[in-house]
């Protein structure tokens, strides 16, 4: 089997050196050798060469200079020096300033330098395997930002098309026309719509830079309850804000985690509840926001309290998705709040969240 | 700001056919308005505006404006909206229409001065009637 060329140059100002280098090694290594710095640069213009070997002493310009002059323009050659044996600052100065791999004393061993070689051989291959591994990675994530981006406008806006029609319909007196099809029409619209939406968040939540901005909570707070109780009005919202002072934390974030909890609250009622009640308390410190969102639904049963927030759990009776209360918990995490629920099937839900209040920067 | 007197016609500038049809279809149905403008492009909707100045019962008092066009977009006929003379769009709202899910798009629809409401599609009649309350005087 061939393995692949490794390609040395050796830059040295003695010729017995670079001659006793090639009678060792010409059968493993191509190797190339120059007598100065300035023949040595040459040759790496010409040369995709691999490691590079430089003695420390030689007039004009030193091996650790040489080494430091390429930083910029050769950067990928794993670097060795060899220096005699008591060259300590040169050694030091090797270690601060020539991103140098190894560091071999004159005269060398064969089996020494052969290992060292080697090993700096492996070491260049990790290198461009990784820059390689890296700029794949962002081809593929820019492929699937690009893919993300299709799903929320391309493969909505049809979807959303649909809706608008079924509303039509609605606002037309056709939607019993057809026995049962348009309002089947209609659920299965707004269920693909759902996990379109949180497929989304999930998505966001994962890749976006967490952003620390202003948050007002009345106003937030009454656009999401004005955005889903917009389908039942039915249920009664009580809302305590206390906020004296600025709230700072991630808006988006915070505006997925609350939407995700209010939306559940409405939709998780008891259908023979008279009073449907959701109540929201939010104290704002300097330190953290607690916000407390209280309903008097169906409750959740205790041996579900622990799985609620993994993925794709759902309980069998209800039409959940199994993905909003993952999102509540994976967005949280990522802004290092904290969520607790207790709830009894009898008397409702609540859900505790704490969030660190940014206010610093 | 003061409600503008009040509103006669709607411009409802869309690329697609489908959503244009719907929304028309809307607004006539729930006669917010007398007529419904419809531009298929954001240049189609500024050469409208551009050929009509002198005459101000042709103009639009309300225009709804999508987001994803081809060529130039809803934030793109924004930039050119605001050079044009202030005795007309002193007399015009805009209401963003789309189905953008894009925090960034809603968040810079809403700071823009002449936007009033970024909405979402699907359009509902009570949506646009609130802002038709707030921002026109109702004869």
């Amino acid at each position: 089997m061939n393995t692949p060329a490794v390609r040395v140059l050796y830059i040295d100002d003695e010729e017995n050196n670079l001659n006793a280098f090639k009678a060792s090694f010409r059968r493993q290594y191509e190797i190339y050798t120059a007598t100065s710095a300035a023949e040595g640069l040459k040759i790496l213009e010409n040369v995709d060469i691999h490691v590079i070997i430089a003695d420390q002493k030689m007039p004009g310009m030193t091996g650790v200079q040489f080494f430091k002059s390429i930083t910029d323009t050769f950067p990928d050659p794993t670097r060795i020096l060899l220096t005699g044996y008591t060259d300590i600052e040169a050694l030091a100065d090797a270690i601060n300033h020539g991103d140098i791999y190894r560091y071999i004393t004159k005269p060398w061993s064969d089996l020494e330098l052969h290992n060292s070689i080697k090993n700096a051989f492996d070491a260049y291959k990790s290198k461009v395997d990784l820059r390689n591994k890296i700029a794949e990675l962002e081809k593929t994530n820019d492929e699937l930002n690009r893919f993300i981006y299709s799903i929320s406008h391309e493969l909505r806006a049809p979807l959303v098309s649909v809706i608008g029609i079924v509303n039509l319909v609605k606002m037309e007196d056709l939607f019993e026309s057809s026995g049962e099809y348009w309002s089947l029409i209609e659920t299965c619209s707004n269920k693909l719509d759902y996990y379109i939406q949180k497929t989304l968040q999930y998505y966001k939540n994962n890749k976006t830079i967490s952003d620390n901005t202003r948050v007002d909570f009345k106003k937030l707070i009454s656009e999401l309850i004005d955005l889903y109780s917009y389908t039942d009005r039915e249920t009664q919202f009580n809302v305590k804000i206390d906020q004296e002072i600025d709230f700072y934390g991630d808006a988006f974030r915070i505006e997925v985690i609350l939407g995700n909890l209010i939306s559940n609250a409405i939709k998780y009622q008891k259908t023979s509840e008279v009073n449907k009640k959701v109540n929201i308390d939010i104290v704002v410190n300097p330190h953290h926001v607690e916000i407390s969102i209280n309903d008097n639904g169906m409750g959740i049963l205790n041996e579900h309290l622990e799985k609620i927030f993994t993925q794709f759990f759902k309980s069998k009776n209800h039409h959940g998705s199994g993905l909003g209360l993952f999102i509540v918990k994976e967005a949280l995490n990522r802004i290092n709040g904290k969520i607790s629920v207790s709830s009894d099937v009898a008397v409702g839900t609540t859900f505790k969240i704490k969030i660190p209040n940014d206010t610093n920067q | 700001m003061t409600p503008i007197s009040n509103q006669k016609r709607v411009m409802i500038i869309d690329d697609n056919e489908v959503d244009l049809k719907i929304n028309s279809k809307i607004i006539s149905i729930t006669k917010l308005f007398d007529e419904v403008i419809i531009c298929q492009s954001a240049e189609e909707a500024l050469s409208f505006i551009h050929g009509n100045l002198a005459a101000a019962d042709k103009l639009p008092n309300f225009i709804l404006l999508d987001i994803q066009m081809p060529e130039m977009d809803g934030f793109e006929f924004l930039e050119q909206y605001r050079k044009l003379p202030v005795s007309f769009t002193s007399t015009c709202w805009i209401a963003m229409l789309s189905s953008t899910l894009d925090f960034g798009d809603i968040q810079k629809a809403e700071a823009n001065p002449y936007v009033v409401k970024l909405l979402k599609k699907p359009l509902k009649p009570a949506e646009l009637q609130e802002i038709l309350s707030r921002y026109y005087k109702q004869s």
